[in-house]
């Protein structure tokens, strides 16, 4: 990988603010990837870089596009800027704080997800996941999606509420790691049943469905998972046989 | 890496941790790594909560996006590339097995492994004895191209011997440095010096 002249310049302390050190460390990796494009393709190295004619073929500048993808960066760690003006609130509330539609707010709707009408306990089926392990009863708790850093951070310091199953999107878990063992139960979106989060809640012994497909469910709602369903076995995996525990939300407790 | 970026390396791979564990896991010493973890706190890169550090989010995307600098002469070292390469290629077989510990099965339907079968787990330590086995030379050529990697070999090795003594819970116990803790810290680890993200 090509390198910089600023990164021989290390003399200096880091920034003093994470926003800045998390910016700068973004616009220098993009930097350093077109100049090492610039240098796969022939060119000499940081001088015909930096000076090349804008527009030209050798021309690598930092687009704006560059920048967006800087931007969604920093929003995706769960990052939402300072504001001096309202207006900017009110432009893109996703993207300040205070700002309305947070990440917790943004509810899975699968297309593989298996619904329908409430059954005869008032049960209302809102989707599926592959079970880690049996268990001998079903659970229920309140779905709480867990994509924000606040909660997280929040529920670090103070416990997770007891009753809490956890929907979260990746099974690297990393957000959640350090407070997995206090959820009762978990639906992640991603992964398999051998995913070092099915190992993880299976030592715990919390109940936990992964490659879960869910509609339907808002932060809140009071939601059953189907512990008690068969886990789904390497077999399943390699044949592709469907063995899923079920997921109700219950009725009348939103 | 230079001891702010090694301490905050180090916190991002034990995720919730204090600076005794940071110190280990890097080999900074434990007054580096304590020194480094404050001032992460007072400068708003970690935060603490219930007397361990956490990196707060920009930190994160900070430290995720200094890797190409940091480790761009590791990921020249073809050594280094081929041993990180072998490990990838047994990690699943590791899963598999450390899966197979924490369930058995059961009147053919597979449950939770209440521990009580000793033919199912000495079957399930002897396969983890073999991986082990071929995993060494893996975790050598890791320590030859990065000298602080040796750390996950010893510990490696300590777990498996106490499992094979019969303290089954070092195979897989999350609170303590078991056999699948170390293996995937150094996943993790592997994962950050070399730019790619995990699989499932």
């Amino acid at each position: 990988m090509a390198g910089l002249p600023i990164d021989e310049m290390r003399a200096a302390p880091p920034p003093a603010s994470p926003i800045v050190e998390a910016t700068l460390a973004l616009l220098h990796q993009a930097v350093r990837r077109k100049l090492a494009a610039h240098v796969a393709q022939g060119g000499a190295g940081f001088d015909d870089f930096v000076f090349a004619a804008p527009g030209s073929a050798e021309d690598c500048a930092i687009s704006h596009a560059d920048v967006a993808a800087v931007e969604a960066a920093l929003l995706a760690s769960g990052h939402r800027f300072d504001w001096s003006a309202a207006i900017s609130l009110a432009e893109r509330p996703e993207a300040y704080k205070g700002g309305t539609g947070g990440a917790d707010a943004v509810v899975f709707e699968h297309p593989g997800a298996i619904t329908g009408a409430p059954d005869a306990q008032g049960r209302t089926p809102c989707g599926q996941g592959d079970n880690v392990v049996r268990h001998e009863a079903d659970i229920t708790g309140t779905a709480r999606y867990i994509r924000s850093n606040e909660r997280v951070l929040a529920w670090l310091a103070e416990g997770v509420p007891p009753g809490t199953i956890a929907i979260i999107d990746d099974s690297g878990g990393t957000l959640t790691a350090p407070i997995l063992e206090q959820f009762a139960g978990v639906l992640c979106a991603g992964g398999t049943v051998r995913s070092h989060l099915g190992i993880l809640s299976r030592e715990y012994g919390i109940p936990c469905f992964m490659n879960s497909k869910l509609s339907g469910i808002a932060d809140g709602d009071t939601v059953c998972m189907e512990a008690s369903a068969p886990p789904r076995t390497t077999e399943d995996y390699q044949s592709g046989m469907e063995r899923t525990g079920r997921v109700w939300k219950l009725a009348g407790e939103a | 890496m230079e001891t702010r970026d090694l301490a905050l390396h180090g916190l991002a791979i034990k995720r919730h941790a204090g600076p005794a564990a940071v110190a280990e896991l890097t080999g900074l010493d434990a007054e580096q790594a304590a020194g480094e973890l404050a001032r992460a706190v007072a400068t708003g890169r970690a935060v603490e909560a219930r007397g361990a550090f956490t990196l707060t989010p920009l930190a994160r995307v900070a430290l995720q996006a200094s890797y190409e600098r940091l480790c761009a002469a590791l990921r020249a070292d073809a050594g280094f590339a081929a041993a990180y390469h072998g490990f990838e290629r047994i990690n699943p077989e590791l899963k598999q097995v450390i899966t197979d510990w924490q369930t058995i099965d059961l009147h053919g339907e597979r449950r939770a492994n209440d521990h009580t079968d000793q033919a199912w787990d000495d079957k399930v330590i002897d396969r983890l004895s073999a991986l082990h086995e071929r995993a060494e030379a893996v975790l050598a050529g890791l320590a030859r191209a990065l000298p602080r990697m040796a750390i996950y070999g010893r510990k490696l090795e300590a777990a498996l011997d106490r499992a094979e003594g019969g303290a089954i819970e070092w195979v897989s116990d999350i609170h303590r440095d078991s056999y699948h803790t170390v293996w995937f810290e150094l996943h993790e680890d592997l994962l950050r010096l070399m730019g790619r993200e995990r699989v499932e």
